[in-house]
């Protein structure tokens, strides 16, 4: 009996938190009813810290939309799930998005288990899926609702290539990648892209994202004998890496992907991470008036806080939004027809982002070549370090 | 050459690491035989407060480590107090159940206090170097050395020479016996706690300082590794834990030498299986030792359980067989799918954890055999989805049960240890092999369910489906656990000897039931697999097994129906909270805490 009175009592609550969201939310949206995007990703669990990130590029594109008088004069907002990057909570929140019909598009999420395993309901159900930081190379495979404007590797590692050995003419490599799908993806195609360019790879290694300590791995490194290392990594585990070589002593080019590019990585990398070469896709000083706002409207929004790499990527991604909805407007499928159609959409990463229709991706982005020089992200002048 | 003496000096330098965790979870082991899961959450904890102490306080490096030794040693105080204390008569998996709940609470009110963003923890000590063969060691080296080993060495002394010492191995001897002769057994828990987590907190702070970093993320994987090198140095054994956690230091740093560093992690976990299987009490425990576990099952108390009249479960399947057709919104359908796949598992590890007494920690790799097999039959050999899914529930049944079986002979706290082991493996083995599971890149594009020719993909159909496996499984278990093989499975776990002495074959028995269990959580990954049209690795972590073993334990171990209902409020509640949104697995937490306290037997009680 009792067994009962709780399912229901459950299932109950389920339905009365959901009218109960559903009212206070009509109620407060009366006056000005905002077009509004589903966002999936993580706010607690293990890669919580890119969620918030998220929130900061999104608020801030979203600030600046509103000061531009919103889309076509009504107000842009987002409704952020938290998933934890979890596949089982990503594809519930995604029924939940494709049955609410005041959602028009969706973002996210964040790592390719929780966003590609619920790609095919948001192909079922007819809404799109805007992964802004899903590299994977078949995440856009999964239908044509599945768009991106992550950067993709085939794009990003022959720069770094190019950068490591034509520009600072390293000759033998040792790189060293998380072995996640990016990681793994985005080695393949440095070290073709290295090979083509006359340089050897002595080695490559693979870590897990909880790995602290390289310091074996780092003695593999050295017996490799290499001139320079390249780092695959994000900002804290690079940092990691860059003090534990200077720990032990070596004194090889370090040379690192754009997903390091955070004041994050100078904070916690300290002294080891000077003189860390990477390619970016923009930089503090860069000319360009789109890269010059976004800083200055980040900086004055977040206490003089420097953005990062995943900053601009949601930075972006909210920009790309609301030139989408402004042409497709609110319905579903045209919103989809307008990924197609938007043309040279203003954006820090690509500079003007013009979707490829056939692989539902942004090529071409920008390239800047930065080294760190006295704790700041700095172009790098074409000096040997 | 010189290389290998390199990697012997940083494997004792990262075991040295580990051996601050291991020490901690050592004591409090050997004074209450409990796993403390909230021993890394304390250690984030000391990282924090250090932090705190350090950046914004500018406490000197003396001070520091006494303000974060107090600061962890009062939550531990409370843990023992609020958390612990209250459980010290139920059931023995209660305390085990309530420090993983512990656990959450404390990582997300970290996580809520200081966001999720790493932060950079400066060492406070001159940064100087010493060459030692090809690298260099600086002083944070020795000073983690330098308190893993003297740290050792006085509760060495303590519990061999004083007279609190005297009472904390009393009381881990012999608790009742320890009161009789008038020991406070309170009072030498506290000081327990006190010290694990005082130690806890000082080693989360030198190891933050030591790669000037600190993260939210930081406490399960000290955790996972403080177990491991406990229990290869004997479980309890406080000088054991820190040669076994020297130990597994070397083995990774051989195991990187060797293989590279993405097999890093299944050396240390392949260390700790081969050690459980060989000297299941640890390298360094005596003949002379009493066992660790209690000869008879006290590792789950007897309840009794609810009964729940037949029509009421006919009337509930009814009421659930037919949601569908009223209108009720694809959320919450996707919601209950999820409960169902999840109850899939459950009822696996009701099996095995409940009925026959082998709590397993990492159930979830069951799942993961289950659904590449399933995926990989019908993407690489084109067999029809309905077909593959049971293949995949027939590879997780063998390979499962072969896996396990080294274990068998093992008892209460350390066959969970050796399955939390063994799903590490699992995942590991299917990061790396890349041939056949494509390692990292994962396995995309697997074809949606479908049954006889008909794609499965509305959520009503996908209800539906999943909805008659789980039941179908349901109905099967409860034969089986009314039938005579039932009444073996409960003899063995409640007496192993006295069943052995009726002639039961231990091995056969354990055997029998991981085959069912390997088979019902491989068709629930399996139908996951196809559900989601994409895995790799990392589908299928540690995560789902501690939540598995949450839901049966909620549920009553073994009860079946339990096992379901379980599913459904663990699935649900984190939906029911996401209003609360950052806040609701520290809810969570704490809804679960409150569970634990008060209904400890689990809500339907045990069979």
């Amino acid at each position: 009996m009792s067994n009962i009175d709780r399912r229901t009592l459950v299932k109950g609550s389920l339905a009365a938190m959901m009218a109960g969201a559903a009212f206070s939310r009509s109620a407060f949206a009366q006056s000005s009813e905002p077009i509004l995007l589903g966002v999936s990703g993580p706010l607690t669990g293990p890669n919580a810290q890119y969620g918030t990130q998220w929130k900061q590029g999104f608020d801030l594109a979203l600030d600046e939309i509103m000061a531009a008088g919103g889309i076509n004069g009504r107000k842009l907002a987002y409704q952020f799930e938290d998933s934890q990057s979890d596949p089982r909570q990503s594809v519930a929140i995604a029924q939940k998005f494709v049955s609410d019909p005041r959602i028009v598009m969706e973002l996210g999420d964040f790592s390719s288990p929780a966003s590609m395993a619920a790609s095919p309901i948001y192909q079922r159900g007819g809404l799109v899926q805007f992964g802004f930081t899903n590299s994977h190379p078949d995440f856009t495979k999964g239908g044509d609702f599945m768009w991106s404007t992550s950067v993709s590797q085939a794009d990003e590692q022959p720069l770094l290539a190019a950068y490591a050995v034509k520009r600072l003419g390293l000759k033998k490599l040792a790189v060293l990648h998380l072995n996640t799908d990016w990681g793994r993806t985005s080695r393949d195609y440095f070290v073709k892209a290295a090979k083509e360019y006359g340089a050897e790879v002595a080695v490559t290694e693979g870590y897990i994202a909880e790995e602290r300590d390289f310091r074996s791995t780092l003695v593999r490194v050295r017996d490799a004998n290499p001139d320079g290392l390249i780092l695959i990594s994000y900002y804290s585990d690079g940092a990691l890496i860059a003090r534990q070589v200077r720990q032990v002593g070596l004194k090889q080019v370090i040379c690192a992907a754009s997903s390091v590019y955070s004041p994050k990585f100078i904070e916690l990398g300290g002294e080891a991470v000077e003189d860390v070469h990477l390619g970016t896709r923009y930089f503090p000083q860069d000319p360009r008036p789109e890269v010059k706002k976004f800083i200055s409207g980040f900086k004055a929004k977040y206490n003089g806080q420097e953005p990062d790499a995943f900053n601009a990527y949601s930075y972006d991604a909210m920009n790309m939004a609301a030139a989408v909805v402004k042409i497709g407007g609110t319905d579903r499928r045209a919103i989809r027809d307008a990924f197609a159609k938007v043309k040279d959409v203003s954006s820090v990463i690509f500079g003007q982002a013009t979707f490829d229709v056939e692989s539902r991706r942004v090529k071409g982005a920008m390239n800047a070549e930065l080294v760190v020089r006295k704790g700041q992200f700095a172009l790098w002048d074409g000096k040997p370090t | 050459m010189s290389s290998w003496l390199d990697y012997t000096i940083n494997g004792l330098i990262v075991g040295n690491v580990y051996a601050l965790v291991a020490v901690g979870l050592a004591l409090i082991f050997g004074v209450s035989r409990l796993i403390n899961f909230a021993q890394g959450s304390i250690y984030l904890v000391g990282a924090y407060v250090g932090w705190v102490a350090v950046v914004q306080l500018h406490t000197p490096l003396p001070l520091t480590i006494i303000v974060v030794a107090a600061s962890a040693a009062l939550v531990g105080l409370i843990i023992e107090r609020f958390g612990l204390r209250p459980l010290q008569n139920s059931v023995r998996i209660a305390p085990l159940l309530a420090t993983i709940g512990i656990s959450f609470v404390l990582d997300q009110l970290v996580m809520l206090t200081f966001s999720p963003n790493p932060r950079a923890l400066p060492s406070q000590l001159p940064d100087v170097r010493f060459q030692v063969g090809g690298g260099t060691i600086g002083p944070l080296d020795l000073l983690i050395a330098g308190v893993g080993i003297t740290s050792a060495l006085l509760l060495f002394v303590f519990l061999r020479y004083s007279k609190l010492g005297w009472a904390v191995r009393a009381a881990s001897q012999d608790r009742d016996a320890a009161m009789q002769m008038g020991v406070d057994v309170n009072r030498v828990n506290q000081a327990v706690f006190g010290i694990a987590a005082a130690l806890g907190g000082v080693s989360g702070m030198l190891v933050g300082m030591y790669y000037n970093q600190i993260d939210t993320a930081m406490s399960l994987q000290a955790t996972l590794k403080g177990v491991v090198a406990e229990v290869v140095g004997g479980a309890g054994n406080v000088p054991g834990a820190v040669v076994g956690s020297l130990l597994l230091g070397l083995v990774e740093s051989y195991g990187v030498a060797v293989f590279g560093t993405s097999y890093r992690n299944l050396f240390a976990f392949l260390l700790l299986v081969v050690v459980l299987v060989l000297r299941p009490n640890g390298l360094f425990a005596s003949a002379r030792q009493a066992p660790p576990e209690p000869l008879t099952g006290t590792f789950i108390a007897p309840s009794r359980p609810m009964r729940i009249p037949r029509w009421a479960l006919a009337v509930a399947a009814a009421i659930f067989a037919i949601l569908p057709l009223f209108p009720v919104s694809f959320y919450v359908l996707q919601t209950l799918i999820n409960a169902w796949l999840l109850g899939m598992l459950a009822l696996s590890l009701t099996l095995v954890a409940g009925t026959i007494g082998q709590v397993s920690l990492g159930h979830a790799a069951l799942l993961a055999i289950g659904a590449y097999t399933s995926a990989l039959l019908s993407l690489t050999f084109s067999v029809p989805v309905g077909l593959a899914i049971i293949g995949g529930g027939l590879m997780s049944a063998a390979l499962g049960t072969t896996l396990i079986s080294p274990s068998f002979r093992l008892r209460g706290h350390y066959v969970s240890i050796a399955t939390l082991a063994i799903g590490e493996i699992v995942s590991l083995v299917i990061l790396n092999w890349e041939g056949v599971t494509r390692g990292p890149i994962g396995i995309s594009g697997i074809p949606p369910l479908s049954l006889f020719g008909y794609d499965l993909i509305s959520p009503n159909s996908i209800y539906w489906f999943s909805f008659a496996v789980m039941v179908v499984l349901a109905l099967l278990q409860g034969r089986l656990l009314t039938s005579h093989l039932g009444r073996s499975f409960r003899a063995i776990r409640d007496d192993d000897i006295a069943a052995r002495a009726y002639g039961l074959s231990l091995n056969r028995y354990k055997s029998l039931a991981f085959i069912f269990g390997g088979f019902a959580a491989g068709i629930s990954g399996g139908i996951a697999a196809h559900l989601y049209s994409y895995i790799n690795h990392e589908t299928f972590n540690t995560q789902q097994s501690i939540l598995a073993l949450t839901v049966v334990i909620l549920g009553g171990l073994g009860n079946v129906v339990g096992a379901i209902l379980g599913s459904v409020a663990l699935v649900g509640l984190p939906e029911l909270f996401r209003i609360a949104a950052e806040y609701r697995i520290l809810i969570y937490g704490i809804v679960l805490l409150l569970l634990v306290r008060f209904r400890p037997q689990g809500l339907l009680g045990t069979i």
